[in-house]
């Protein structure tokens, strides 16, 4: 478990890095490798049923169909890259390191001594890692990237401190989480075809 | 009588699920009008089966006086807002602004939506709630983005990111309220079961609770478009088609404000009003402060709407906060008078953006004289929504006013009043420039409004005059007890 811990907080952290976005989604392709792993291991240490449903799941929709869809708009976006990010990479990372001990001091502080301490400071460094990226990326593809990373935060926290939400609602995030890449890569489709670009600091006609 | 809610919940995903296998426009539009009829006939049996037979329990599905009010006020818009489609999107393939392949999914997404809101208000666990909140960003979402030009574009982006990462804030709280409910719960409970939390409320972890509400504040307060998270809403409400507009000010905003209501009600069991109380009023008196100096000094006549439903929110935020039995009343009332009339004026700016040719506040003059029927109800409209007697949002406005000053909050009171005079002088304002003056020449000419539109029109019409003057005894009674469940009492 601590080395998944170590290479998922790693691999979050090499997103800071990234320019190129297929290099994102790779990462993020590992990162939701890790943690469906992560959730098989639990199932297997503890015996149930729900941790290997969770496994399943998380491996079809954010191993296989997420990635998918996000390399194919990253195929058809040919020369898009993160330029000009809002945070340059050398500091992002800085930041992102930091994020990390945060994370720990924040967990420390809050539950001495609680089980799943590495878990839960992961967790919640992927939360604010994933936050940094959607507001210091210019990119649409890196934002959605971000996004994912949040969300995969969340469900690591959800699962280190409850062992899970019940089926029926992380079935429902899940669809949720698929429907919202959906989304998003319709609009970042569009916004290429409109704007020709898919460079979201463009977007700021809109005020007032 | 699971049937029925379930009925309910399905019916416009078969309405929009046929849709869009049609091609024809004029059968489209009648299609949908008919089954949101049927949609409404469920709605309407729900709430007939809630009147007679008390709360309805079945399974997941729960529906209480609370969950009630808002049933209506979807039902009363998604009625409307079918209505209004028909004659809106005929004049829309008229004007070449979509093309007759576009309607089909118009109509597919618009059911989708109104399916959603409906399944925020009808499940009973936190956890499903906070999954169809963040399904009707999504299905909404495409509908933003619906002309696909550059400026829906941009403001479907600012939503959807806006809001998923506001709803993953509120995931994180519910995931906490969790958290405090698995050290509380004796085994064998289920898990983010609202009414099992409310039983337990006294025994969760205080500390915990605190935390869960501020993330669930900040997460649903950003779908609800509360300052400072509304960034997105007056970009989503000017660039959607206009009845869109209508169903994200008047039915959206107000479930997230339900999904609100929900936690707030297993907070305040935890640790008294006294925590969530100081934070919903700081945070509606902040969305109306925010709202005044945008709707002051404004250029888009959709956005001044858009920013008066983010003053509206504040409002409705401010009275829950204040927490006593008439402010709760005052503000479920609230949610349902601004529902009616906001629609009413969304409907009104579409018809006028498309005669007019333009959202431009400056280009738009001399509507009585041009359009004389859209012009009077544009003025009773906007009286209505500032609070102008006799009309139905002066009554809730007046509650919500009077039950600060008898709680004791006459400083909060009087801020209150001052800031919605503020409000009032902006929209006159604009309302003296829209309404009267010399019609430019690019005005419209012949105008004639379908009997769709005139139908959804003199019904919210009719809602705005009735509710300020009388009220029915089911909804009051409604009411009352909506407003006991959210006090405890």
């Amino acid at each position: 478990m601590n080395a998944l811990t170590i290479l998922l907080l790693g691999s979050t952290w090499m997103l800071t890095r990234v320019t190129e976005l297929k290099n994102a989604v790779n990462i993020l392709f590992v990162q939701s490798v890790i943690i469906a792993l992560a959730c098989g291991i639990i199932g297997f240490e503890t015996g149930e049923l729900h941790m290997y449903v969770a496994a399943v799941m998380t491996a079809v929709i954010k191993v296989g169909l997420i990635p998918y869809a996000l390399l194919r708009i990253v195929g058809f976006l040919k020369k898009e890259r993160e330029t000009r990010p809002i945070l340059n990479p050398n500091y992002s990372a800085l930041a992102a390191g930091m994020l990390i001990v945060l994370s720990y001091g924040m967990i420390d502080k809050a539950l001495p001594g609680v089980v799943s301490r590495d878990a839960l400071a992961a967790s919640v460094a992927l939360v604010l890692i994933g936050l940094m990226l959607i507001m210091t990326r210019r990119q649409a593809v890196m934002q959605i990237v971000g996004l994912i990373t949040m969300e995969n935060g969340l469900y690591l926290l959800g699962l280190s401190v409850t062992k899970g939400l019940p089926l029926i609602i992380e079935f429902g995030i899940f669809l949720d989480v698929l429907v919202a890449v959906v989304v998003l890569v319709i609009l970042t489709y569009r916004l290429k075809r409109s704007f020709l670009t898919t460079d979201t600091g463009l977007l700021k006609k809109l005020k007032g | 009588m699971g049937e029925i809610l379930l009925g309910a919940l399905l019916m416009p995903l078969l309405t929009g699920a046929v849709t869009l296998t049609q091609k024809k426009p004029l059968r489209i539009h009648r299609f949908n009008v008919f089954g949101n009829i049927l949609t409404c006939g469920f709605l309407a049996a729900v709430l007939q089966q809630l009147i007679t037979g008390g709360v309805i329990h079945e399974g997941m599905l729960y529906v209480d006086e609370l969950s009630g009010v808002l049933l209506l006020t979807v039902l009363l818009l998604s009625f409307t807002a079918t209505l209004f489609s028909a004659s809106y999107m005929k004049k829309e393939l008229e004007h070449g602004n979509i093309s007759p392949k576009m309607l089909p999914r118009y109509y597919g997404l618009l059911q989708l939506f109104i399916s959603t809101m409906i399944g925020v208000l009808i499940v009973e666990n936190l956890g499903l709630i906070w999954v169809a909140v963040e399904a009707t960003t999504l299905a909404s979402a495409l509908l933003v983005a619906f002309y696909f030009n550059r400026a829906a574009l941009e403001a479907a982006w600012k939503y959807v990111m806006v809001c998923t990462v506001g709803i993953c804030m509120a995931l994180l709280g519910t995931i906490l309220l969790y958290y405090a409910q698995v050290n509380a719960m004796p085994a064998g409970g289920t898990a983010l079961s609202w009414l099992q939390l409310r039983e337990l409320s006294g025994s969760l972890d205080p500390n915990m609770v605190k935390l869960a509400l501020i993330f669930i504040l900040i997460g649903y307060g950003t779908k609800a478009g509360l300052a400072p998270m509304h960034t997105w809403l007056p970009d989503a409400h000017s660039q959607a088609p206009s009845p869109v507009s209508a169903l994200l000010s008047g039915a959206l905003l107000s479930c997230a404000l339900y999904a609100i209501l929900r936690n707030v009600i297993v907070v305040n069991g935890a640790l008294g009003g006294e925590f969530s109380s100081t934070l919903l009023i700081a945070f509606g008196l902040f969305s109306i402060i925010i709202a005044i100096p945008f709707i002051l000094v404004q250029h888009d006549v959709k956005r001044l709407l858009a920013y008066s439903s983010v003053e509206h929110m504040g409002l409705i935020t401010f009275g829950i906060g204040i927490g006593t039995p008439l402010a709760v009343y005052g503000a479920l009332l609230h949610i349902v008078n601004h529902a009616l009339a906001k629609s009413m004026l969304f409907y009104l700016a579409g018809i006028i953006t498309q005669e007019y040719r333009t959202k431009h506040i400056l280009r738009i003059r001399g509507l009585v004289s041009a359009m004389p029927l859209v012009g009077t109800l544009f003025i009773i409209g906007i009286l209505a929504i500032t609070g102008v007697p006799p009309f139905n949002v002066f009554v809730s406005k007046f509650m919500i006013a009077w039950s600060a000053f008898e709680s004791n909050h006459l400083m909060l009171g009087s801020v209150l009043l001052i800031l919605l005079t503020a409000v009032f002088g902006g929209m006159v304002y604009y309302l003296m420039k829209i309404g009267f003056g010399s019609v430019p020449h690019h005005g419209p000419g012949e105008v004639r409004i379908g009997w769709p539109a005139r139908t959804a029109l003199f019904l919210s019409l009719a809602g705005i005059v009735v509710a300020g003057l009388y009220l029915p005894p089911w909804f009051n009674s409604m009411l009352i007890q909506a407003a006991a469940i959210v006090t405890g009492g």
